[in-house]
């Protein structure tokens, strides 16, 4: 068996030293390949960091085995650190400065607490490069995950020691830019631990500032309530017979609606029995003729069958009107109705300044439904995270 | 998001104080202008010439 | 960068090998392929290698710790059963004793401690709590360790190179101690664990990776290809067909 030197082509036979260093090493590292080559120099957190070390762990959670793969970086000043990477997700680890505190709840460290995600024994598969200690293969430690995403708090133990290490969630392209290294960083697949959701947003917050959102709004309905005028400006009542022919529209007298530009009230009252009546209405400026047109109908419909008695419609409508500035103004009414119903007796009210309810509903739901998108978003996304844990949801 | 959700709700809080203000409401109303005052008060009920005239000149 | 700088076989100029077990590496000035031969094949992939000691520190470095100036007369090299690590003496302008110890750049300045109660070694244990001074320390670490080699200036005259035990305590807060057991009876050092830029040390060895002892004593020997070339060579089954070559290597 021959080989030939890419590059000065010459013929190296199977007893060329050289060839048999570089056979003898592919062989020892195919097992592995590291995506970030050691010997890789980048700025990383303000510092120059060499790559000099790689690890291929592996362990076993439900019957399941897993492994992932961790890199050595190392400044003469700042010492050592590690990228870890699972399945396309990266996470950028050093030596934590202090002792957690395991507690019931979490465990704590420097004020922040994480939730235990997952215990491991794993072992060493493969190594290559330096260590800050010396790594072997078949090495076992006891591995414990604790959680705050994007952060995840490691322990690491042994018969002899203990460590801990704090992670932080990091990209890929973040990695891959920084050393500078060709082609593309693997694709995450699944939800990492300590993953930070894409909301960056937690259920909490949202609902806090939901309930923020809502106090003020009962704020403004309050101030609402005590400042609106609420005067009844109008009250008359007529009766009405529909009859063929005959022009039924009336004017009422002219009536001041003051203060500033605010909604006025046209309230309804008809006694209407098994009966409809529909009014169209005008309210008309009696100064500049500007008019507001609109109608409304009132039927109220009772009866009995099988189920009981029933009942359809109301005696009473009321609508809004918006933004009407102020000034002397009347209402033309044109009633109509079906002249078989006979004399309906039927009352209008107009009321200047009353606050409207629906926009206070409609104010709510426009804060509510986004909150309710993204809490779903994130629920769903931290039943994914969760499902890989030791306490699955 | 967080961002964006308070940025929103602000929004939304600040138009509903607006709206209360000013009288908003969701009815379509049609608005008329010109509405005459009487039947008196139609396009054919006066003429220009009437000004220079002030006597009767005929007609009805 | 931790490997010992060796030379081009072909042209003299220093080589850099980008990490410990690279087998090959391109000389900058000609261009040559060099291979070392002295990398034990049979524990690449299964054992890590050993840092060399990279330590900055040497004796007669300077620095300043709670405003009060220090100067690094002494070290202790401690070897164990997978690495070594660096217990640098150093004394204050006042005459005071401490130790810094550096263990993989991760350093902790402790002070001997005389009037506590300290644990029996057969007390302690991985996760165990002691008290010292009013705070909990937890142990973390208990190292089988000997001197690997000491320089300079040592508070004590005699040393021996059995087996010790060390254990390493930690707290919540970066207040870091240490159990001596060398002596058989426990000796306390308690300090705190320290950011290599808050001691403004001066006077550090560069950082051509030369300082300390070597882990590795030998010189790798060096072989070149003859041109610079992708490493990975070609296979063929029998022999390419070629422009006539005179087929030089070494």
């Amino acid at each position: 068996m021959s080989v030939v030197c890419g590059n000065c082509h010459a013929i190296l036979d199977a007893s060329n030293e050289n060839l048999a260093i570089f056979q003898r090493f592919k062989g020892k590292t195919d097992k592995a390949k590291p995506l970030i080559p050691l010997g890789s120099r980048g700025k990383w957190r303000g510092a120059v960091y060499d790559v000099i070390g790689f690890q291929r762990r592996t362990g076993n959670a439900d019957g399941e085995s897993f492994s992932w793969n961790e890199y050595v970086l190392f400044n003469a000043a700042k010492g050592f650190r590690y990228f870890t990477e699972y399945n396309g997700h990266w996470n950028d680890a050093t030596p934590a400065t202090a002792l957690p505190e395991e507690q019931a709840f979490g465990t704590k460290y420097l004020g922040k607490t994480y939730k235990h995600f997952q215990t491991v024994t794993v072992a060493t598969a493969f190594v290559l490069g330096e260590f800050p200690w010396q790594v072997r293969v078949g090495e076992q430690v006891r591995v414990a995950d604790y959680i705050a995403p994007p952060y995840v708090l490691s322990s690491e133990k042994n018969a002899n020691e203990v460590t801990w290490t704090l992670g932080e969630y990091v990209h890929g392209k973040d990695i891959w830019k920084a050393f500078s290294l060709s082609g593309e960083p693997p694709k995450p697949t699944g939800i990492f631990e300590n993953q930070p959701s894409p909301a960056r947003v937690s259920m909490g917050e949202v609902w806090t500032a939901f309930a923020l959102f809502f106090c003020l709004i009962l704020a403004i309905l309050t101030v609402n309530e005590s400042f609106a005028q609420k005067l009844q400006v109008f009250f008359d009542s007529y009766r009405f017979q529909q009859t063929a022919g005959t022009e039924a529209s009336f004017v009422t007298p002219i009536f001041e609606l003051k203060g500033r530009t605010s909604s006025v009230e046209f309230k309804t009252y008809a006694s209407v029995e098994n009966q409809w009546l529909y009014l169209n209405y005008a309210l008309i400026n009696a100064d500049n003729g500007q008019a507001y047109d609109f109608g409304r109908e009132i039927s109220y419909y009772s009866g009995s069958d099988s189920d009981g008695p029933w009942t359809e419609g109301s005696h009473f409508d009321s609508v809004l009107l918006p933004s009407i500035p102020s000034g002397r103004y009347y209402v033309r009414v044109e009633p109509e109705s079906e002249a078989r119903f006979g004399p309906i007796a039927y009352q209008l009210t107009i009321t200047r300044d009353v606050p409207n309810y629906d926009l206070y509903m409609a104010a709510i739901g426009a804060l509510f439904a986004p909150a309710i998108l993204i809490s779903w978003r994130t629920f769903n996304f931290e039943q994914l995270r969760w499902a890989e844990s030791d306490h699955p949801r | 998001m967080k961002k964006f959700y308070l940025a929103y709700g602000l929004l939304v809080v600040s138009m509903l104080a607006f709206g209360e203000y000013r009288g908003w409401s969701f009815e379509r109303v049609n608005e008329v202008k010109n509405v005459p005052k009487s039947v008196r008060d139609n396009p054919g009920s006066y003429r220009s010439v009437y000004a220079v005239y002030h006597h009767y000149t005929g007609g009805k | 960068m931790t490997q010992p700088a060796m030379l081009c076989p072909n042209c003299g100029a220093p080589v850099l090998f980008r990490w410990s077990s690279s087998i090959q590496t391109t000389c900058e000035h000609c261009r040559s392929i060099l291979v070392r031969t002295d990398v034990n094949l049979e524990l690449v992939g299964q054992v890590a290698d050993l840092p060399l000691d990279s330590s900055l520190i040497q004796i007669g470095t300077e620095g300043i710790y709670q405003n009060r100036p220090f100067t690094v007369a002494g070290r202790i090299i401690y070897s164990y059963s997978q690495g070594n690590w660096n217990e640098w003496h150093i004394v204050f302008t006042d005459g005071t004793s401490a130790w810094l110890s550096d263990a993989q750049s991760r350093y902790g300045l402790t002070f001997r401690i005389q009037n506590e109660r300290v644990p029996r070694e057969t007390d302690i244990s991985v996760g165990k709590t002691f008290h010292f001074q009013d705070i909990d320390f937890t142990v973390t670490a208990i190292t089988r360790a000997h001197y690997r080699g000491v320089q300079g200036e040592l508070p004590f005259q005699y040393w021996d190179k059995d087996v010790a035990t060390f254990a390493d305590l930690l707290s919540a807060t970066n207040k870091f101690a240490t159990l001596d057991y060398a002596d058989g009876e426990a000796v306390l050092y308690l300090g705190e664990l320290v950011e290599f830029d808050s001691l403004h040390l001066r006077n550090l060895i560069g950082t051509n990776g030369q300082g300390g002892k070597s882990a590795r004593l030998e010189l790798p020997r060096l072989r070149r290809c003859h041109r610079p070339a992708s490493i990975w060579a070609n296979r063929v089954g029998g022999l390419r067909k070629l422009p006539r070559h005179s087929g030089r290597q070494q």
